[in-house]
């Protein structure tokens, strides 16, 4: 107690030149080999298989998926939650910590912010997905139309559409916004049409001073204007419960509670990428373990917020006298789905806690394993409070249990592939470590000569 | 004809048509050929008929829109039913358009059911009962089910013409016992009159009156009269049964002797009666006679022999004695094991000694059941049949096959018939076994008269032409093949069943009787004196087939589905049974101390043998049994009829030997014991129950009389917690009343609420099958059910109360439809105004804007909200319900809901609508009780009233009144329009 644990300091190794992060970060961008294409075949296949199952629930109805009344939403609400939780660590890590000077977060940003995108793009499915007429789905906007008609601003799905809609946009903006000098650093060593892309994509970009001095601007700017929407976003997604009235939902610690696990399951996610792209990408130099010991260090802070309010959410069910929260939370513990439920607590409590160990922080492997239970666990702990919180309300008559069917399941499944699908093309056509904050950090080249009074 | 929706449909396609030049079907816009000059397209035409799906013979008016029955209702003005009908009785329109009926007459032969002309079977039929008369008397049989009436008498000269007097009028459950018992104790082999309103006590021996015994809706109307609670007064009920089912659950006390000692108890309670000075006996011989005979059973004797404690038999007995009049009935299952007659005697005597003959018990010149023919008659035909004494036998509208037990032999008797004939609406299990199958026109497409009260004449007439072409009323066949054979029956030239039914009526007087139903001067009844032929029987337990420790078989009537006529109707297959709340299936019903000892569970399978045979159902684990039982429901098993009824569930009447009888010749349904045994395999029930208990939540609540008149409510779910929770609730209620001006719905509006008195409230379901009829309702089949899926707008809860292991519990019943919350929470959340609510207080339910987010259904606190899994109304899809001619049932005036949408209870806005046009065209205001609910409409018990609350006057504003009065989860500030009114529970003074 009373000590902080310092950050690992950096590696004894010479930091790579500018000339050599060039080469390195564009090395990744090279034509994909065999197996990039095996991947990429596969999540495709998944990906028409989730297809599929939506293609088979339109059809028939969402009579296909294991819903069972008063269980109304099951596993595509809880994917809607897991995906816009996995995106806010992306933002997180990009602007708030770019706000905080945490110099770590140079080497895992841009992958973060990709993992944004693509999961905000995978989220944004799932309220369309789980409509009972999705085709319908636009009416939800309020859009001009002859009948007069408009959406209810006071329903948190309409509050959704707008949060969703705007995190795409602001998190966009901000992944393209950081690339632009990438862009162009890409551009000067590329060839053929890829020459033309990158001119297109990097906005003519030459590296000036007053360049870099907007660009500068602008960014820190749109950080600062992305950093509120890693709160608001996911609030009003937890509003999406808090909302209602449904005991195991009806609470007012759901905005911070959905918040922190958004973004301990993102990190979670983004250590499950980082590392077997490091190795594969031979990206040792850059993304370091230290960074990594930082990430799980996010991880440790934000997994014991989430434990508290699992805490705070039972004791509060007990305290608070009410005998619906009391029932449900019971059930929720040692009802049917005391399976679903001490899983969540296990992958996100539990074993967690090892991080408290720098052995483990440190051990890429172990490290690895425990962000994949914490993945499964975050999952879970949405899947458990749509579920259980349903299976469980006012009227004991209609108590009922839910499982998934296989539409559901290869929706999920197809979710997977939809956002690694998109990962793994932009693998290869956007630099996936910042070189131009990579430089920053590194020593800047000079002239011979200039090193020694540099030096003084 | 025409339906208004399609009529759009047909011009916009027709205009899609001109404009694209690919219109897909041609259609033709026709007009009547002859109008009828009452018909005006969107107004309903009522026709009043008599209700024939049970033999109690209920008034009814059928409502027909564009010529087309659409909707079963009650005739208020009958004797029978008071404008009350059952479940049973709204699903005789499922009868009428169900796809499977028979639509053209079939002869069997080698390659299988060959079509054949109706001058061709008329031809064969005539030439067979030729042959037969000609070779003897009796050769030709005719059985028909109960009939009574000018139809009746017609068959029987039919029959006599052909030289024979082989009638039979077969009903499963014929009430031999009771008027065995009434020959016995008072000369008179008739059913009397049971006058249950009149009662101040009502004590039953196992008579399931509210479901299936005698005439259920009418003995429902009646006993809400007396057993609801209005100013501190309620008769008691008590219940003296094996098995609580849906009638013990209405009883104030549970009652359970063991199994066959039902009349035993009766008698110890008369005796108790008469040994504690309350006897109700003139002086006389007769009086004499029954206090003699009862000085036999002594308090402890009964009490040793019935298990019931002497201080409960006195007990009964003062209260019994003392309430004038009271009533005692005896029937059902405690009716039905091999001392059925000795268990009705008993009980007709406790009603003598009480004095209630005469007054709550009334014998009439006649009954409509003194003419049906028991089961002895039914085996003396088998016999005639199986010695190859009948050449021609002619089978119309039951079914023997099924309803008797396996054992007694009548397919491989009927089998020895040279020419079998059915007359059949469905190919059933009798039909399957004949020659020659004429299809039959349904209940609501035929002619008759009948008595169902001494003294009453109720017509049946058709509500619509035929719906299959092909059909014919039997009794019109029937005179086709005398008119062939060369016979006269009936008077001169009839040739139809209206002519029989028309005849010794002038038009005029005939058009009198069709518009109201029938004529309604029920007869005076008559005194009966005391016989001494009762003496004679033995009065001792009955004997039961089987091991001495094996289980005792109870297999009663299913409610919905009766002798197992209503299995092929979906509205019935998916009602769910009013205890066991389990729909589709059969179900084994297991005492929880037996389930305890052999290790069972719901939906175990287990085997059920009895010496006479075995079945394979799911287990029940159900409190209401009398400790040493097993019961099973009767009506499932049919391996023929149709696509809901074939291969569904079991028939325990494979259990029962088919000598088990009584004195009366009674099958003694109660007379097997069975073993149990699991076969380790389980299957998922459908069921509605989530959970039996409800939690101390306070949905379903009563008191007991002395607490209704100090004005108490039964403690909500507050009261029963601790301070803190109770605090803690009421901080919550606080801060959510904050904002209650939200939900006020101000004049000049009306505001349309509802109260449900739960002292009259029985729970039989017939609301819910209304529902089903008016509205639209899709019938999801059994594996939908299993997944909870019902589309049910209207369900009861069942929550058991009190400590089940004994008999001291009681069941509470809540009907459970959407609440019509003024500050409801499904409407917030919904993104697209699917929910909203209307400015005379309705939540209502827009279809066609609703995209299926189903977060309204989520924020129901009362789970009234019901979604489209399926597209239920599309043809071709794999859950479409609505086959052709099921969809001609329609209501026009509400919207067939397409998959995606959710749906819910509307308190029938479209009945709103109407009565709200039609007095604005009219020039008058509405008044109060205009405006009906399907629900409501069809009550028996009239639990249910509905009206504008803001009118100070209506008999809703009054009710809601009452200080019983309370809402459901009322905690939430949701501010729902239903009160509820809690039931009351007439405990025992001692």
């Amino acid at each position: 107690m009373g000590t902080v644990a310092e950050p690992l300091p950096a590696p004894a190794t010479a930091p790579p030149t500018y000339a050599e992060v060039t080469r390195d970060v564009i090395a990744t961008l090279r034509p994909p080999g065999r197996k990039y294409y095996i991947g990429l075949a596969f999540v495709l296949a998944g990906l028409a298989w989730g297809a599929f199952c939506w293609a088979w629930q339109l059809r028939f109805g969402l009579g296909v998926t294991g819903y069972q009344p008063p269980i109304f939403w099951g596993t595509y609400i809880a994917c809607f939650v897991f995906w816009v939780g996995i995106a806010h660590s992306g933002t997180l890590i990009s602007a708030i910590l770019l706000l905080f000077r945490s110099g770590w977060r140079t080497a895992v940003y841009r992958a973060a912010e990709m993992m944004t995108v693509f999961a905000v793009m995978t989220a944004g499915l799932f309220p369309i997905l789980h409509l009972g007429r999705a085709w319908y789905a636009y009416w939800v906007f309020p859009y001009p139309n002859f009948r007069g008609l408009w959406s209810n601003f006071r329903s948190p799905l309409v509050w959704d559409v707008f949060a969703i809609s705007t995190y795409l946009t602001v998190s966009v903006t901000f992944l393209t916004m950081g690339l632009i000098p990438d862009f162009a650093a890409v551009r000067d060593q590329a060839r053929g049409w890829r020459k033309r892309f990158y001119s297109l994509a990097s906005f003519g970009w030459k590296g000036s001073d007053r360049e870099w001095r907007h660009w500068g601007k602008m960014y820190l700017y749109l950080a600062g204007f992305a950093t509120p929407l890693v709160l608001s976003v996911h609030s009003v997604v937890s509003w999406d419960f808090a909302m209602a009235i449904v005991p195991g939902w009806h609470a007012t610690i759901f905005a911070p509670y959905f918040v922190a696990g958004a973004i301990f399951s993102g990190c979670a996610l983004v250590v499950t990428i980082l590392v077997p792209l490091r190795k594969q990408f031979h990206l040792e130099r850059y993304i370091q373990v230290r960074h990594f010991d930082s990430l799980a260090k996010v991880i440790l802070l934000t997994g014991s917020i989430v434990a508290y309010a699992y805490v705070v959410e039972f004791f509060m069910s007990w305290y608070s006298g009410n005998i619906f929260e009391r029932q449900s939370f019971y059930a929720r513990a040692f009802g049917e789905y005391w399976w679903a439920t001490w899983i969540m607590l296990s992958c996100n409590v539990f074993v967690p806690l090892l991080l408290w160990f720098k052995r483990v922080r440190t051990n890429l492997r172990a490290l690895w394993i425990i962000s994949i239970f914490i993945n499964i666990g975050m999952y879970f702990e949405r899947w458990v409070i749509i579920v259980t919180g349903l299976s469980h309300e006012y009227e004991p008559w209609q108590w009922s249990y839910y499982l998934p069917r296989w539409p559901e399941i290869g929706i999920l499944v197809g979710s997977f592939c939809w956002f690694t699908m998109w990962f793994l093309l932009a693998l290869k056509f956007l630099p996936v470590v910042a070189i131009s904050e990579m430089k920053e950090a590194g020593p800047p080249p000079l002239r011979a000569g200039a090193r020694a009074g540099s030096q003084a | 004809m025409m339906e208004r929706r399609r009529f759009l449909q047909v011009a916009g396609a027709a205009g899609l048509g001109v404009a694209a030049g690919c219109a897909p079907e041609r259609h033709h816009l026709r007009p009547y050929v002859n109008e009828s000059d009452d018909l005006i397209p969107g107004i309903p035409e009522y026709y009043a008929t008599t209700c024939r799906e049970c033999p109690a013979g209920c008034g009814l008016y059928v409502k027909t829109r564009e010529a087309r029955a659409i909707k079963v209702e009650g005739n208020p003005f009958h004797p029978v039913g008071h404008g009350k009908v059952c479940a049973r009785g709204q699903a005789a329109l499922q009868g009428l358009y169900d796809p499977d009926r028979v639509r053209e007459p079939y002869r069997r032969t080698a390659r299988g059911m060959q079509p054949v002309t109706w001058d061709d079977a008329v031809a064969r039929i005539a030439a067979a009962l030729g042959t037969a008369a000609a070779s003897g008397p009796d050769r030709v049989a005719l059985v028909t089910g109960a009939e009574t009436g000018a139809l009746d008498a017609f068959y029987d000269g039919w029959l006599a013409a052909f030289r024979s007097h082989r009638r039979l009028r077969y009903e499963a459950y014929a009430y031999e016992p009771l008027r065995e018992a009434g020959r016995l104790t008072f000369g008179t082999a008739s059913i009397p009159e049971y006058a249950f309103a009149e009662a101040r006590y009502i004590l039953s021996f196992g008579a399931d009156f509210l479901e299936t015994w005698l005439s259920p809706v009418e003995y429902a109307h009646q006993f809400a009269q007396a057993h609801h609670y209005e100013s501190g007064r309620m008769a008691r009920f008590v219940a003296v049964e094996p098995r609580r089912g849906l009638t013990g659950y209405s009883a104030d006390e549970w009652i359970a002797p063991r199994p066959g000692t039902e009349g035993l108890l009766a008698l110890g309670i008369a005796a108790s009666v008469v040994r504690q000075g309350h006897a109700r006996l003139a002086a006389g011989a007769d009086a004499d006679r029954a206090r003699g005979f009862l000085a036999r059973f002594t308090g402890a004797s009964v009490a040793r022999a019935t298990g019931v404690e002497e201080a409960v038999i006195d007990r009964v007995a003062r209260e019994f004695a003392a309430a004038e009049p009271s009533l005692a009935v005896a029937g059902g299952v405690a009716c039905q094991h091999r001392a059925a007659t000795q268990t009705a005697v008993a009980v007709n005597l406790l009603n003598y000694v009480a004095g209630n003959v005469g007054r709550t018990v009334r014998y009439h010149a006649t009954s409509p059941w003194d003419r049906v023919s028991g089961y002895r008659d039914a085996r003396d035909l088998i016999g005639a049949m199986g010695r190859g004494e009948v050449d021609v036998a002619l089978i119309q509208g039951t079914n023997p096959a099924f309803t008797l037990p396996a054992s007694a032999g009548f397919a491989a008797a009927l089998a020895k018939v040279r020419l079998k004939v059915a007359f059949a609406t469905q190919l059933d299990e009798t039909a399957e076994l004949c020659d020659l199958v004429l299809p039959d026109v349904t209940p609501l497409e035929q002619w008759a008269e009948l008595e169902p009260l001494a003294g009453v004449r109720s017509y049946v007439q058709p509500t619509m032409t035929p719906v299959f072409e092909g059909t014919r009323q039997a009794a019109d066949a029937l005179l086709a093949v005398a008119a062939k054979a060369g016979k006269q029956v009936g008077p001169a030239g009839a040739t139809t069943a209206r002519e029989l039914v028309a005849a010794g009526t002038t038009p005029d007087a005939l058009d009198d009787l069709l518009q109201h139903g029938g004529q309604f001067a029920v007869a005076p009844a008559r005194p009966v004196r005391l016989a001494p032929d009762f003496a004679r029987l033995a009065f001792q337990p009955p004997a039961f087939d089987g091991a001495d420790d094996g289980l005792v078989l109870i297999a009663y009537p299913s409610m919905a589905l009766f002798d197992g006529r209503g299995a092929n109707k979906g509205w019935l297959q998916e009602l769910p049974d009013a205890a066991v709340k389990i729909a589709w299936q059969s179900w084994v019903e297991v005492h929880p101390a037996t389930a305890a000892r052999l290790g069972i569970k719901n939906g175990d399978i287990v085997t059920v043998t009895s010496p006479h045979g075995s079945v394979e159902a799911q287990a029940y684990v159900y409190p209401g049994l009398a400790p040493g039982t097993v019961a099973i429901a009767i009506g499932q098993g049919h391996t023929a009829y149709g696509r809901n009824a074939k291969g569904r569930g079991i028939n325990p009447l494979d259990l029962l030997g088919a000598d088990a009888t009584d004195e009366s010749g009674a099958l003694a349904f109660c007379s097997t014991r069975v073993t149990l045994a699991r076969t380790g395999r389980w299957m998922e029930p459908a069921t509605t129950e989530g959970s039996p208990r409800q939690l101390g939540r306070g949905i379903a609540r009563a008191v007991t009389v002395a607490g209704a008149l100090k004005g108490e409510v039964e403690p909500a779910p507050e009261a029963t917690l601790t301070p803190s929770e109770q605090t803690a609730i009421a901080a919550a209620a606080a801060s959510q009343r904050k904002r209650a001006y939200i939900g006020i719905y101000a004049q000049p509006n009306p505001k349309w609420e509802m109260t449900i008195d739960l002292s009259r409230c029985t729970g039989c379901q017939a609301c819910v099958t209304a529902c089903y009829a008016e509205n639209n309702l899709a019938v999801v089949g059994e594996e939908q059910s299993v997944r909870h899926r019902n589309m049910s707008w209207m369900r009861l809860e069942r929550y058991f109360h009190g400590d089940t292991t004994g008999t001291d519990w009681d069941v509470r019943i809540t009907p459970m439809l959407c609440q019509q919350c003024d500050n409801a929470p499904c409407e917030p959340v919904c993104p697209v105004y699917a929910s909203y609510h209307t400015p005379d207080g309705l939540n209502a339910q827009i279809y066609n804007r609703c995209v299926g987010t189903r977060y309204c259904a989520n924020n129901c606190p009362y789970k009234v909200r019901y979604f489209n899994w399926w597209d239920y109304g599309r043809p071709g899809d794999p859950y479409f319900c609505f086959e052709e001619p099921l969809n001609w049932q329609l209501n026009p005036d509400v919207t067939v809901r397409t998959k995606g949408v959710m749906e819910k209870c509307t308190f029938c806005v479209q009945r709103i609508r109407f009565a709200q046009n039609d007095a604005k065209v009219r020039g008058v205001a509405l008044k109060d009780g205009d405006i009906t609910p399907a629900c409501a409409q069809t009550c028996p018990a009239e639990a249910i009233i509905f009206g504008d609350a803001h009118d100070p006057d209506s008999r809703v504003s009054r009710s809601k009144q009452d200080a019983r009065g309370y809402h459901v989860l009322d905690m939430l500030n949701t501010k729902p329009g239903i009160t509820y009114l809690e039931r009351v529970i007439a405990a025992t003074e001692a």
